[in-house]
C-alpha cells in the first residue's frame, strides 16, 4: 500500500469515528457551556465524558493534521516549506490532545 | 530536488457550483472546528485554576456574544458532520451524477441549519 493510499484510509477511518463523537460532544457542549463551574467540572470529570472527550481530541487532531497536509499539498510548491509546515502541524496535533487528556484525567469534582 | 507537481488553481478562477461551495465550506469549517477545539482545550485547562477564576469565562459564555459563538460552532460542527457523511457515501461509489451531487450538496447546506436547531434544542433539553 503506498503512502497516499494509507493517508486516505486513515482519513476515512478517523472521519467514521469522528462523526458520532462530534455529535455527542456538540450536544453536551450546548447543554453545559453556560452552567456553573461545578457543573462544567462534573461533566468533564465523569468517566464516560473523560473517555469520549479524550477520543474526540485524539481523532480530531489526527484528522485535522491529515486534512491540513492535503491543503499544503495543494497550495505549497516548495518541498522544504511544505515539510516544515507538516512537521509543525504534526507536533501541534500530538501535544494539544496529550495535554488536554492529562488535564481531564486530573480534574476532580 | 525540484518538485514540479502542479498546484491546485486558486478557487476564484472557478465558476461557483453547489459542489464547489460545499467543498470550500468543508475546508473552512474544518479549520474553524480545529481552532474551536483548541480554544475548548484552553477552556478545559482553565478549569484547573478553580471556581473564582472561572467567573469571567462564565459571564462571557452567558453573554449574547458567547451564545452566538456556541451557536455558530454548532452550525460549523453540523456542516462538517453532514459534509463528511456525504464524502463517505461518495467514497462508497454513490452520488457522482451531476444532479445527485447538487441534491446532496443542498441537503448538506440546508441540513446543517436544521441540524443546528435540533442540536441546540436537544442540548437545552427542549426535545
Amino acid at each position: 500500500m503506498n503512502r497516499a493510499t494509507k493517508k486516505w484510509l486513515f482519513l476515512k477511518v478517523s472521519s467514521v469515528v469522528l462523526v458520532p463523537l462530534m455529535a455527542w460532544f456538540i450536544i453536551n457542549l450546548v447543554s453545559v457551556f453556560n452552567k456553573d463551574y461545578i457543573d462544567v467540572v462534573a461533566f468533564f470529570s465523569n468517566q464516560p465524558s473523560k473517555i469520549l472527550v479524550s477520543l474526540l481530541m485524539v481523532f480530531a487532531y489526527f484528522f485535522s493534521a491529515l486534512s491540513i497536509s492535503e491543503i499544503f499539498e495543494d497550495y505549497i510548491q516548495d518541498e522544504k516549506i511544505k515539510n516544515a509546515a507538516n512537521k509543525a502541524v504534526n507536533i501541534f496535533a500530538i501535544i494539544m490532545p496529550l495535554i488536554t487528556i492529562i488535564i481531564i484525567f486530573n480534574l476532580n469534582t | 530536488m525540484e518538485n514540479n507537481n502542479p498546484l491546485s488553481p486558486h478557487i476564484q478562477i472557478y465558476r461557483w457550483h453547489i459542489s464547489s461551495l460545499v467543498s470550500i465550506s468543508h475546508r473552512i469549517t474544518g479549520i474553524i472546528n480545529i481552532v474551536a477545539l483548541t480554544v475548548i482545550c484552553f477552556w478545559i485547562a482553565s478549569l484547573l485554576l478553580g471556581e473564582n477564576s472561572y467567573e469571567f469565562t462564565k459571564v462571557f459564555l452567558n453573554s449574547i456574544f458567547g451564545k452566538f459563538i456556541i451557536l455558530s460552532l454548532t452550525w460549523s460542527f453540523s456542516f462538517q458532520m453532514l459534509s463528511e457523511a456525504r464524502h463517505l457515501i461518495m467514497d462508497l461509489g454513490y452520488g457522482f451524477e451531476l444532479k445527485t451531487t447538487k441534491i446532496t450538496g443542498l441537503i448538506v447546506i440546508i441540513g446543517s441549519f436544521v441540524l443546528t436547531v435540533l442540536i441546540y434544542l436537544l442540548g437545552k433539553q427542549f426535545i
